[in-house]
């Protein structure tokens, strides 16, 4: 054990020394420190300005005049979720995706006000968030620290001489992995800081330490992978090389061959097809607006003859409003339908980019890290769920103050003059429909149970490089 | 002969078809230094590597302190000390500290007082001590290794070309610390095409010539071996 720790100890004093390496931690870790507090600051701004602007939405849509209320369906309403605490490090799809909704009348709209969609031009992918530094980055950062360990021994010739004074070639690699991890883990003290920072804001420990205990395999992997390469390798430009084309492959372009191949495998309409088959849909639903459109003629007849009476005139209710509510229903019908096949063909896509943590760390750690935050996309397919719901609630709520609050008459002749426009108002205090939303993330077990594969993928890959050092042991020895 | 520390006996070994160790036969005993003289690919460092355990031989025993490197390698290498041709510590640490860690790794703990006084029985100047080593000449980084031999307490040195790059004055030094160690009691192996240094160092020399032991040359109660001698062995080996 003292071996280890001596040796450890040493890799330690030479980087020290030589600098190059102590730079390189202490850019890695700055560069991880100043992206978590940055993120941080973000996320507390985006976080204010969020609820500001939701009590605004929602004090705007309250304040608003007499009027007609099916131009207050229009008005429509925005809903806006709190991301995780865990996403000051991990945005996961939530950068792309959105956090708000504007809900309003015949429309499922997507989200909104997304960092990528915000950025514009040049700055686009400048943003350096703290789990693309942890995944992508980081790796490097080892590379750049440990592509030498062993192969600078061999060079120099220090490590025949250990070896014929006898040292056990698993404690001096042990020695070095053990240094090399913990590197990295200096790089991972933000993120240790941030979860305990999310914890203190009330996410569950068992979530924040799954979180934190991914990253420390993904770092046990990484180390593991320069130290093998290094140990197989005899010259420190062949390791630098392998390890460079590794990262290259395990790091870019493998997980974005992963969802290229997710997209090829699961092909989804694009979004001018799935528009024009949805608008196909609606075409037959009729227009809600037009109260005579023929598609609207069996629910006349069956409202006829349910109150007895000839004429939609003599109707105790606003018939223009009943259509509005039938047609809301239908087309609301039609619009999920389409919805859950466009989330479901998301989720096989993400499902199959997923499979490639078999084949690169880096998938297996990103996606682990986004069901593990509630950055994910079942979680954004939630929050899609949950605000179409309030959506269709609160439009319906309109539509039947429409039905039951406004004469027919009323509504038929409101556009002949000022006082027939003014008779077709109802009174302000029925705008009080909106319900309040609150989106809740996933439970911890929930997003463990998910996540739960993702983590078989990195045991996998830990597994994985035991046997590559144990390799490289036989070989060195 | 005194207790037998190193002994080859009809050690053979084979690279593919090619036989680069043919029937060798010797033995080192107790506080001698002995000599393994040859010509390029003559098979002195595979002989050398065999006593470390790096190469297997093919037939043929090779033993340390009686022990087989093909069954005892570690136990063998926890006693021996090996001088590669260019020694090479670590750059970064200072001759102090490079004995120190080495010596860590072999989970020996030695005093400031004892490593002081290897380095000054190595003649090390004091006033490199406490330098990186990345700053030592090719001497004083093999008496920085001598001088780790000696706190290991090894009891056999295993030496690669030790003279080779060495200045006259260094080659003298050098000479008197290895004839120093064997009286004190260690075994000297060293492998060399030096003819001068090791007819002035070894109480024995064996050429080797294709992978066979071609001749053997003793110190008697000369000073030193017959560098002549030796010499005209080595070049008429050369010249076939």
């Amino acid at each position: 054990m003292s071996v280890i720790k001596q040796v450890t100890r040493d890799e330690w004093r030479f980087w020290h020394r030589t600098k190059l390496a102590a730079t390189i931690i202490i850019i890695g870790t700055l560069l991880t420190l100043v992206s978590a507090v940055v993120n941080t600051l973000e996320m507390q701004h985006a976080s204010h300005e969020r609820e500001h602007l939701q009590q605004s939405a929602q004090a705007q849509f309250l304040e608003q005049p007499d009027r007609h209320p099916h131009r207050m369906v229009h008005y429509g309403h925005y809903v806006f979720r709190t991301p995780s605490a865990l996403s000051i490090i991990e945005p996961g799809v939530d950068a792309f995706t959105g956090t708000s909704i504007f809900l309003e009348g015949h429309k499922q709209n997507t989200a909104m006000f997304s960092d990528q969609r915000q950025a514009s031009g040049m700055t686009r992918f400048s943003s350096l968030t703290p789990s693309f530094l942890l995944q992508v980055l980081v790796p490097l950062f080892i590379i750049l620290i440990g592509y030498a360990s062993v192969t600078r021994e061999k060079e120099a010739g220090t490590l025949n001489i250990m070896i014929t004074q006898g040292i056990n070639v698993w404690h001096l690699l042990l020695g070095k992995y053990f240094a090399l991890v913990s590197s990295g883990l200096l790089m991972l003290l933000p993120l240790i800081i941030a979860a305990i920072w999310a914890s203190i804001k009330g996410e569950s420990a068992l979530i924040t330490s799954s979180f934190v205990a991914g990253y420390i395999l993904y770092i046990l992997v990484w180390s593991g992978i320069v130290l093998a390469v290094s140990a197989i390798n005899k010259k420190n430009s062949a390791s630098f090389a392998i390890l460079v084309s590794l990262w290259i492959v395990l790091c870019i372009l493998l997980p974005r061959i992963g969802s290229s191949s997710a997209a090829a495998i699961a092909p989804s309409p694009s979004k001018l097809e799935a528009d024009f088959a949805v608008k196909e849909e609606l075409r037959k639903l009729g227009d809600g607006h037009d109260a005579a459109d023929p598609a609207f003629e069996q629910l006349k007849k069956n409202l006829l003859t349910k109150y007895n009476v000839d004429k939609v005139e003599d109707l105790p209710i606003n018939f223009r409003g009943t259509v509005a509510q039938y047609s809301e229903k239908k087309l609301t019908e039609i619009l999920n339908q389409f919805a859950e096949k466009r989330m479901q063909e998301e989720l096989e896509q993400a499902h199959i980019a997923r499979q490639f943590g078999w084949v690169t760390p880096t998938t297996a750690i990103r996606s682990f890290s986004m069901l593990v935050a509630g950055t994910s996309l079942e979680t954004h397919h939630r929050f899609l769920r949950e605000a179409e719901k309030l959506r269709f609630d609160f439009v319906q709520s309109l539509n039947k103050v429409h039905q039951d609050n406004l004469s027919y008459e009323a509504d038929a002749n409101r556009n002949k003059n000022a006082d027939a426009t003014k008779a077709a108002r109802v009174d302000a205090a029925n705008w009080q429909v909106l319900s309040e939303f609150s989106f809740k993330p996933d439970t911890a077990q929930t997003r463990l149970f998910r996540s739960a594969i993702y983590a078989v993928q990195l045991f996998f890959w830990f597994g994985l490089i035991v046997l590559l050092l144990r390799f490289a042991v036989r070989r060195i020895s | 002969m005194q207790k037998e520390m190193i002994v080859a006996s009809s050690l053979c070994v084979r690279f593919a078809k090619q036989t680069v160790l043919d029937e060798v036969n010797f033995k080192v005993g107790q506080g001698e230094v002995f000599a393994l003289l040859g010509g390029n690919g003559a098979g002195k460092s595979t002989t050398l590597k065999t006593f470390l355990g790096t190469i297997a031989p093919q037939s043929g025993t090779a033993t340390v302190m009686g022990m087989s490197v093909t069954k005892d390698i570690d136990s063998i290498r926890q006693k021996v000390a090996y001088l590669p041709e260019s020694v090479m510590l670590y750059g970064h640490l200072t001759g102090v500290e490079n004995i120190k860690y080495f010596l860590s790794l072999a989970d020996i703990e030695k005093s400031a007082p004892d490593i002081e006084q290897a380095l000054m029985r190595v003649a090390l100047q004091k006033s490199a001590w406490h330098r990186p080593m990345s700053n030592y000449s090719k001497g004083m980084r093999q008496k920085t290794a001598i001088a780790l031999a000696l706190l290991r307490e090894a009891p056999v040195l295993f030496l690669d070309e030790p003279t080779s790059g060495l200045d006259p004055n260094a080659i003298d030094e050098f000479n008197r610390l290895i004839k120093t160690l064997a009286a004190d009691g260690a075994t000297v192996f060293m492998v060399t095409h030096d003819v001068y240094g090791a007819c002035q160092v070894a109480h024995r020399i064996g050429l080797l010539d294709n992978g066979k032991i071609v001749g053997m040359f003793e110190r008697k109660d000369q000073a030193h071996i017959d560098t002549e001698e030796v010499h005209a062995a080595f070049s008429a080996r050369s010249q076939q």
